[in-house]
């Protein structure tokens, strides 16, 4: 598929159409507006596969689940019978619980992201400034838990936190107790718990890219003029690491609140989150189009957010 | 978008022309070939686990120059919208409360019972089962108990009313399954109400009975694995449970019993349906008759503790323990169960609803 350089140069100059260049369009330009044909050939060698693949499969199925919120009922085949309207948006806006706890997935998703990113930031920290030419090694061993599967690692809490468990049976040893604890599995803080520990690795990587970007002949220029270890952390370090530490809050944050994995295992009767009743319309009543309209409410709250924390951020930054 | 939908349906329409054609060609052999000689393929959208070939062995032996490819669907509803999405699978496996839509939506041909050698050996009260609007749809295959298994160690006392589910003497100890529906069916059976006829009032009222009894429920399991481990570490006393699970439990020495409510029992079945539509139905039928064969049956029975429709494979039980699950010594215990009702697509959207809210509820 047009992959040769003197293939991309004979194929005239195509209209590059298609579903890819609305959503991004800025890309498509970029390339034709090039004076050579050199740029154009390196637009469809580098970066056509990757529109492609998301176009299809990222692109055309978020659009699908938006075209079915807008579905009324349920029967018919998937694309037959489509008769529009609101209700299942009704639905939802008449549901105050759903909201509820859509507030608190959300919240969750904060305590969650915010404490991965501080508990990941002093690894990350060491792995850059201290740990020298074991590095390798160390980020390896911060890598190991990936080489297990998730539901796994998911699991093996339960087996640290349930009445027979292990932080219950130590406790109980060495005399602390004398009743298991039954508050450590299946509620709320387990979930939190249990994904603050999945997410720390994850948080890790790009925040230990930005601390490695950082020159060092900053840091002797701020010794030379006088500045503490503290000072250095302070006006250096914490700055520069910045988009480091924001890119590593959004990859937990924005994961986190559709989770429903985690909840269902550890969560218990009262530890479910959002995500949980995306799934249940999805898998248990073949209800795709109220389903996807919780989808759909899901995925303008998190923009919301996420737009909202930008803004707060950048003004922090030009007050730095 | 419009236009992508009409070439959508332009394509189904060429496919349906040629099933036409190739459904036409199809019924034109005379002469039936000997079963050995039987060639062919059939596709069957199954759950994962019964595509092992202990699940179909007496059809693997029948007729062995026959392809059998399976599709794996992960529940009740995968499967449903699977076929809906015009899934081109010959034979399909849907479990009762599950069987309306299918007629309602056209995906599901008749059955000719006739041509099935084994049917004799299936009980009325199964026969039934399968039967939509006076019709034979689906061939019942496999089926079980819903009750209430519990640990006879923490509740000696025992356990005779499906309100226990409900019961705060149980606070902390109690798991109930994650499905809206059999929260409406189990609720029903303790205030005595027609499950099929559940009116506006009465799901409301069902609702604020499961969200009380969230302070009650240590957690809802949604596999038999994680119900069968937390009953054996004794977190969980007393839950919402099928025979497999109490065959289980027996077999690893927890001492456990499976209850007989006073509201009885609930029965589901396991059915097969062909395709409306399939250019394969009399390979088909082959498939499900050969299905109800007593080799087949046993191997459900042993492997997955699962009942099979075939009488004569559950009067041959010998095992204690699967007598126990299945009740075998009480030859009547079929006829006090409730089975599982066919319900309509809006009523599970509402109790599905009903559900979803009571997990939202703070």
């Amino acid at each position: 598929m047009g992959r040769g350089k003197g293939r991309s140069v004979t194929t005239p100059a195509p209209t590059l159409p298609s579903p890819k260049s609305e959503a991004f369009g800025g890309g498509v330009l970029k390339g034709r507006r090039g004076r050579g044909l050199d740029r154009r050939s390196t637009f469809l060698i580098l970066y056509l596969p990757p529109l492609i693949w998301l176009g299809l499969f990222f692109l055309i199925p978020i659009l699908l689940m938006a075209a079915f919120s807008f579905r009324a009922d349920t029967y018919g085949a998937l694309f037959e019978n489509w008769n529009l309207g609101l209700n299942q948006y009704a639905t939802v806006v008449a549901t105050g619980s759903y909201w509820r706890l859509l507030a608190v997935s959300s919240l969750m998703a904060l305590v969650i992201s915010i404490s991965a990113v501080a508990l990941s930031y002093p690894l990350s920290y060491f792995l850059a400034f201290h740990a020298g030419k074991r590095a390798g090694l160390y980020l390896v061993l911060l890598l190991v838990p990936f080489w297990t599967s998730y539901l796994l690692r998911v699991m093996a809490w339960k087996i640290m936190l349930g009445t027979d468990g292990v932080i219950n049976s130590l406790l109980m040893y060495t005399g602390v107790i004398k009743e298991p604890l039954e508050a450590l599995l299946y509620n709320r803080s387990a979930v939190i718990l249990t994904l603050i520990y999945v997410w720390i690795p994850f948080a890790a990587l790009p925040i230990l890219a930005a601390l490695q970007r950082i020159e060092w002949t900053l840091f002797e220029a701020a010794a030379d003029l006088g500045a503490r270890p503290y000072h250095q952390f302070m006006r250096i370090t914490l700055p520069l690491s910045l988009p480091g530490v924001l890119a590593a809050f959004f990859m937990v944050f924005i994961p986190t609140i559709g989770e429903y994995v985690t909840p269902l295992l550890v969560g218990g009767s009262r530890g479910f989150m959002y995500g949980n009743i995306i799934q249940d319309f999805f898998t248990k009543a073949a209800n795709w189009p109220l389903g996807s309209a919780l989808s759909m409410i899901m995925l303008a709250a998190t923009l919301i957010l996420v737009f909202i924390a930008t803004r707060l951020i950048k003004l922090e930054d030009l007050l730095q | 978008m419009k236009s992508r939908w009409s070439m959508l349906f332009i394509a189904r329409g060429l496919m349906f022309a040629l099933v036409l054609v190739l459904s036409a060609c199809g019924a034109a052999p005379a002469t039936e070939v000997s079963p050995a000689e039987q060639t062919g393929s059939l596709t069957v959208l199954d759950w994962a686990g019964y595509d092992g070939q202990d699940f179909w062995v007496d059809f693997k032996n029948t007729y062995p120059k026959v392809t059998v490819n399976f599709e794996i669907g992960e529940s009740d509803p995968d499967i449903y919208a699977k076929m809906k999405a015009g899934d081109q699978a010959d034979i399909f496996h849907p479990y009762t409360g599950w069987l309306q839509f299918y007629v309602d939506e056209g995906l599901v041909q008749e059955i000719d019972t006739s041509k099935l050698s084994n049917w004799d050996k299936v009980p009325d009260y199964f026969k039934k089962i399968g039967q939509i609007d006076g019709k034979q749809y689906f061939v019942p295959w496999d089926w079980g108990f819903s009750s209430i298994l519990y640990r006879t160690d923490k509740i000696p006392e025992g356990i005779d009313s499906w309100a226990a589910l409900l019961d705060p003497k149980y606070k902390g100890h109690i798991s109930m399954w994650d499905d809206g529906p059999s929260a409406v069916t189990v609720s029903s059976y303790i205030h005595g109400w027609d499950e099929t006829k559940i009116t506006p009032d009465q799901l409301s009222q069902i609702k604020q009975e499961w969200i009380d009894q969230r302070k009650l429920n240590l957690t809802y399991w949604a596999g038999e694995p994680e119900l069968d481990q937390a009953m054996a570490s004794g977190d969980v006393w007393l839950a919402y449970a099928w025979q497999g699970a109490y065959a289980t439990l027996l077999s690893q020495g927890v001492p456990v019993a499976y209850a007989n409510p006073k509201e009885k029992r609930n029965s589901w079945v396991g059915v097969y349906g062909i395709r409306k539509g399939t250019k394969n139905y009399d390979l088909a039928l082959k498939f499900l008759d050969q299905k109800l064969a007593t080799a087949t049956g046993n191997n459900v029975v042993n492997e997955f503790y699962y009942g099979s429709a075939n009488q004569d494979v559950m009067s041959g039980i010998t095992d204690a323990n699967l007598k126990e699950v299945f009740s075998l010594n009480d030859p009547n215990i079929l006829q006090h169960t409730n089975f599982t009702p066919n319900v309509t697509a809006d009523q599970r959207d509402a109790w599905t609803k009903m559900w979803a809210e009571v997990k939202a509820a703070p």
